[in-house]
């Protein structure tokens, strides 16, 4: 078995005050929101070494659709104003995160644009700095080495992808990131995945980065033996890690055994010769306006394009991936054949018109000339680094593991000074002086059991939640058993979140806690309120009303006590207490905490 | 011990403390000091390091001369004019390219290097390129509007149908206003054109400004001198302005000229021209190409002395366009110095700080007292506008008093309408 390579990059949004080179979020602005479009085009002249992510992206002529809102993005996010300088509070978080792993901070720190041209920056480039390099990273007795330390501005928010092009939105624009890459490890995809969790808890431990879903994304760099190194971006959970990796292995090797076969069948790159022709008049069938249908002969391929040993692992899916990055619906190939309209008649004619022989497989796009063409050459480009093998390229995590094609990984040439902001300087005393006392997980997890009474498998869970911010929140705030907080924003958020319904809302939760801490309502209610509240979009008060969880009050609940008591006359105390409470229960519950119904009822019987 | 004897260009390895660094040299730009050294590594990011903390260091291979980060003159191809359209340059970056080695900019020019790297103006027209000169804007003088303005005549005498001319935007307009008088009833569109984003990004507005400039000079029946740039902050409309009623209204953004008191001429959107109307008629082409730099453009502000204007005709400045309050104001402090200036032989005109709107003179007693003593009001004549004309006006021998609140070319609306809002 061929060894694999995972190499980890992790970026955190950074907990600051404002955005990496503006001013934005203002909390008070209000609704202003704008809508406007752009084009974006490679910039360099020399044509020869643009970048190949970059040159990919410029063969589509897509227009970007963005939104902002005043609240969240201003002229700079819209490229309508230069960046401010580096923001001073975002650099001393990565300077403080450099001196965790021992790295060797940089003494000035240049700000690059990377070039980006899919349309998550307007500026068509993420500015990005090297904080730091190198330095280690302890994980179980072993050390695993830090590439770099960067701090980067997170990308806008992609809304919706329709045949006109993108939509996004600008509110994550600019937020800062500090990006940690590891060295390539060889280990186990479930290592790779709980290494990612110790690094995550270390981290997080700082308090220096954002929680909540999506504030930490991962990207996963695998190579199989000698093959080019994919990477695969946007992991968004941790627990998709490991089957991310396993999906690689299983795809790559697939494409290993796959230049093998082409080497048995004495495929070579002069067989790629000759150009995609149009086969419109071949097909027979209509086609609107300037539409044709053209092919391209693949050679020895047949068979190949739709094999697969994961799941969507085939070629032929990564070719109809490329074709729809470069606007088009798809493709159609032999090995899918006949269908699509095309029958045995018509795939003599065309094996006849494209000169297939035995053991060639074709592909057929219909499009405009000029496009279908080029994205044809494309197709072709990447049939031909079948012969070598997987290809360095960069792909995109599904929520299953699996992953898609996005596009060439980009090189260094997609890198170009950001003349707009200049260089700061990092004395020594500010290496020495931001820096931070790391904790210990096992340690912080005892100290959290002991300060709360919590459970150690209710501390774990809490301390990895995206909202122990809200606990310890809450902790502060209401005078509260921390188990019912810590079950609220766990338990309760995961059975939600399985049940389809999403993050909890912020505000529903904390107005929950509110009544709960005025005793207006029950523990046992919690988890009702907030389904009702996230399933049908409504306020908690009117999610209170639809359950008929009106909370009532103590005198009510005395009355209540009494009425009951009432038709049990005559039993012993002691035996009247367990059947007293369950009847009260029943007509209380969830309206009132139901300590308070044990208090009173004992109290009414003495016992 | 660490004896540096790196140039920029060089691929070197450094080694401090803990880690050991390789990269190529690159040239620092004046503001960053010398104790550093800019490394860029070969994933294309750049590092600083400080000479104090290398170890050790050696030259791995040693780099050709670097380039230094001078804009190089573009040169004009051989002499040679031919197509539809000429692009005169003078200077800023509307198709420049990097030098990735060095991390300078550099001027793209030929016109197939420029079609290569904006494919949609070759189907707009054929065009030749010609190097006038290699100015940042704010450096652009008055004797330099004489030189465009002869290179313009040069290229209709050349049978180019119009002229498309590249400018940095901060004295955009007053060029255009410069070149609006100096060129009376032009055979073609004279198009300036900028970018308020530089170039070099993915994002610069120049390819599709330059497209609309292009656009228009090659398709409108229009005769004058126009500027080309963003109508809002999308890719897909550019504002087609007439050359004295436009001002650059703000420091960055893509929409920073507006028209002031008019509409815009014309939008160009995608590749297709919407004109809301057809400038200049069949008269002849004259050019006037002269311009006297001793004019002065004065803006009034609370506590403002006197004595500024006795300076400045002491200077043997001859024409004084004051940006007054309002209608057109002064304080009435000033009328006494004014009226000296005047009986000096000085013209005084008088436009308003206010942008939008015309000067009136006669609704207040300060205006009556600035009319009585001499003073030219200007009507709604840009302040930019009305001292290149006043320039314009000193170089070609004409009457101030005479000529500078005439409607010449556009730059004097009789009329305001009120559906022209002031956005």
């Amino acid at each position: 078995m061929s060894r694999i390579r995972v190499g980890l990059e992790i970026h955190l949004q950074l907990n600051t005050q404002h955005k990496l080179f503006c001013n934005c979020p203002d909390p008070q602005a209000g609704q202003g929101r704008v809508e406007f479009r752009r084009v974006l085009r490679a910039t360099a002249g020399e044509l020869g070494t643009l970048d190949p992510a970059a040159e990919f992206e410029m063969r589509k002529n897509v227009v970007i659709d963005y939104v902002s809102e005043e609240g969240t993005s201003c002229l700079v996010e819209a490229d309508e104003e230069p960046p401010h300088p580096l923001n001073e509070e975002a650099l001393r978080t990565a300077i403080i995160t450099a001196n965790i792993f021992q790295s060797d901070i940089m003494d000035e720190i240049h700000v690059m644009r990377k070039t980006v041209i899919d349309g998550s920056n307007t500026a068509g480039f993420q500015r990005t700095a090297v904080v730091a390099l190198g330095g280690a990273f302890g994980y179980k007795g072993t050390s695993v080495g830090v590439q770099s330390i960067c701090l980067e501005e997170d990308a806008a928010r992609l809304i919706e992808r329709t045949a006109a092009g993108p939509k996004y939105d600008l509110d994550r624009l600019g937020i800062p990131l500090v990006e940690i890459a590891l060295e390539p490890v060889e280990m186990k995809s479930e290592d790779v995945q709980s290494m990612a969790e110790s690094l995550g808890r270390t981290l997080k431990l700082t308090g220096l980065f954002a929680s909540g879903l999506g504030t930490i994304r991962q990207d996963v760099n695998v190579s199989v033996g000698e093959s080019g190194i994919v990477e695969v971006k946007g992991v968004q959970k941790l627990e998709t890690i490991s089957k991310v990796i396993s999906y690689e292995q299983g795809r790559q090797l697939w494409l290993v055994e796959l230049a093998e076969i082409l080497k048995q069948r004495g495929v070579s790159e002069k067989d790629f010769e000759g150009e995609p022709l149009d086969i419109t008049d071949t097909l027979g069938e209509g086609l609107k306006g300037n539409l044709r249908a053209f092919c391209l002969r693949a050679p020895g391929f047949s068979g190949l394009l739709k094999r697969e040993t994961v799941k969507d692992g085939r070629l032929g899916k990564d070719l109809a991936d490329i074709s729809r990055f470069m606007g088009f619906n798809g493709v159609i190939h032999s090995d899918e054949l006949p269908a699509y309209n095309i029958d045995e008649a018509a795939m003599e004619r065309i094996s006849a018109a494209m000169n297939i022989r035995d053991g060639d497989a074709y592909i057929i796009l219909k499009g405009e000339r000029e496009a279908a063409i080029s994205c044809l050459k494309s197709l072709r480009a990447r049939l031909m680094m079948a012969l070598r093998g997987p290809p360095s390229e960069t792909r995109m995590a599904m929520a299953d593991g699996s992953t898609r094609f996005l596009r060439p990984r980009p090189g260094s040439s997609r890198m170009y000074p950001e003349t707009d902001i200049p260089t700061t300087v990092v004395s020594e005393t500010m290496k020495r002086e931001f820096s931070l006392q790391i904790k210990d997980w096992d340690q912080t997890v005892k100290e959290f059991m002991e300060k709360y009474q919590l459970s150690r498998d209710l501390a774990v869970n809490i301390l990895d939640s995206d909202y122990l911010n809200w606990f310890t929140e809450a902790m502060e705030r209401y005078d509260m058993p921390p188990s019912i907080v810590a079950t609220t924003l766990t338990e309760v958020a995961i059975m939600l979140r399985r049940e389809g319904l999403g993050q909890l809302q912020r505000d529903s939760v904390f107005e929950v806690f509110d009544l709960l801490n005025k005793g207006s309502i029950g523990k046992e209610a919690i988890a009702e309120i907030l389904r009702i509240s996230l399933k049908d979009g409504l306020s908690v008060k009117e999610s209170i009303k639809r359950l008929g969880l009106t909370g009532i009050s103590t005198d009510d609940l005395r009355t209540i006590i009494s009425e009951e008591l009432e038709k049990l006359k005559g039993m012993d105390n002691k035996k009247a207490y367990g059947i007293l409470m369950g009847r009260v229960m029943e007509r209380v519950r969830g309206k009132i905490d139901g300590s308070i119904v044990n208090e009173e009822v004992r109290r009414k019987l003495g016992i | 011990m660490n004896t540096i004897d790196f140039k920029p260009g060089d691929l070197v390895r450094i080694k401090v403390k803990s880690q050991s660094y390789e990269g190529l040299v690159m040239p620092r730009t004046q503001y960053e000091g010398p104790e550093h050294i800019t490394i860029k590594l070969k994933n294309g990011y750049n590092i600083g390091l400080s000479l104090n903390r290398i170890l050790e260091s050696s030259v791995i291979k040693r780099g050709d001369e670097a380039k230094g980060s001078e804009a190089t003159v573009i040169p004009s191809e051989g002499g040679q004019v031919h197509g539809d359209i000429l692009l005169l340059s003078t200077g800023g970056t509307i198709a420049s390219r990097v030098d990735y080695r060095t991390g300078a900019v550099k001027p793209a020019f030929s016109s197939k290097e420029l079609a290569a790297l904006i494919p949609e103006l070759g189907s707009i027209a054929s065009f030749s390129i010609r190097s006038l000169m290699s100015v940042l804007s704010e450096n652009i003088r008055p004797s330099d509007w004489t030189m465009i303005a002869k290179a313009v005549q040069e290229a209709f005498l050349a049978g180019f149908r119009g002229v498309v001319i590249a400018h940095g935007t901060d004295t955009m307009h007053y060029t255009a206003a410069a070149l609006s008088f100096a060129l009376e009833n032009p055979p073609g569109p004279v198009v300036l054109v900028g970018s308020q984003r530089s170039s070099d990004r993915p994002s610069s507005d120049a390819a599709t400004n330059l497209i609309g400039a292009f656009k228009f000079a090659s398709s409108s029946r229009s005769r004058g001198v126009f500027i080309a740039m963003h109508s809002g902050l999308s890719d897909d409309s550019i504002a087609i302005h007439l050359g004295v009623r436009v001002r650059k209204n703000h420091t960055s953004r893509r929409n920073a000229f507006h028209s002031v008191n008019r509409r815009p001429v014309a939008y160009i959107k995608g590749l297709t021209l919407n004109e809301n109307t057809v400038i200049g008629g069949k008269g002849e082409f004259i050019v006037r190409p002269n311009f006297d730099d001793r004019a002065a453009l004065v803006k009034f502000f609370p506590g403002m002395k006197g004595s500024y204007f006795k300076f400045l005709v002491d200077e043997g400045i001859k024409a004084i366009i004051i940006e007054g309050g309002g209608l057109g104001h002064v304080s009435e402090d000033l009328i006494q110095p004014i009226t000296e200036g005047i009986k000096k032989g000085v013209f005084f005109g008088m436009t308003s700080q206010c942008i939008w709107g015309s000067v009136n003179l006669n609704v207040y007693e300060t205006g009556r007292d600035l009319l009585s003593a001499g003073v030219v009001p200007l009507g709604d004549m840009l302040s930019e506008v009305a001292l290149a004309k006043s320039m314009w006006v000193l170089g070609n021998g004409l009457n101030a008093t005479g000529q500078m609140p005439l409607d010449l070319r556009g730059e004097v609306t009789g009329r305001r309408w009120l559906s022209v809002e002031q956005d």
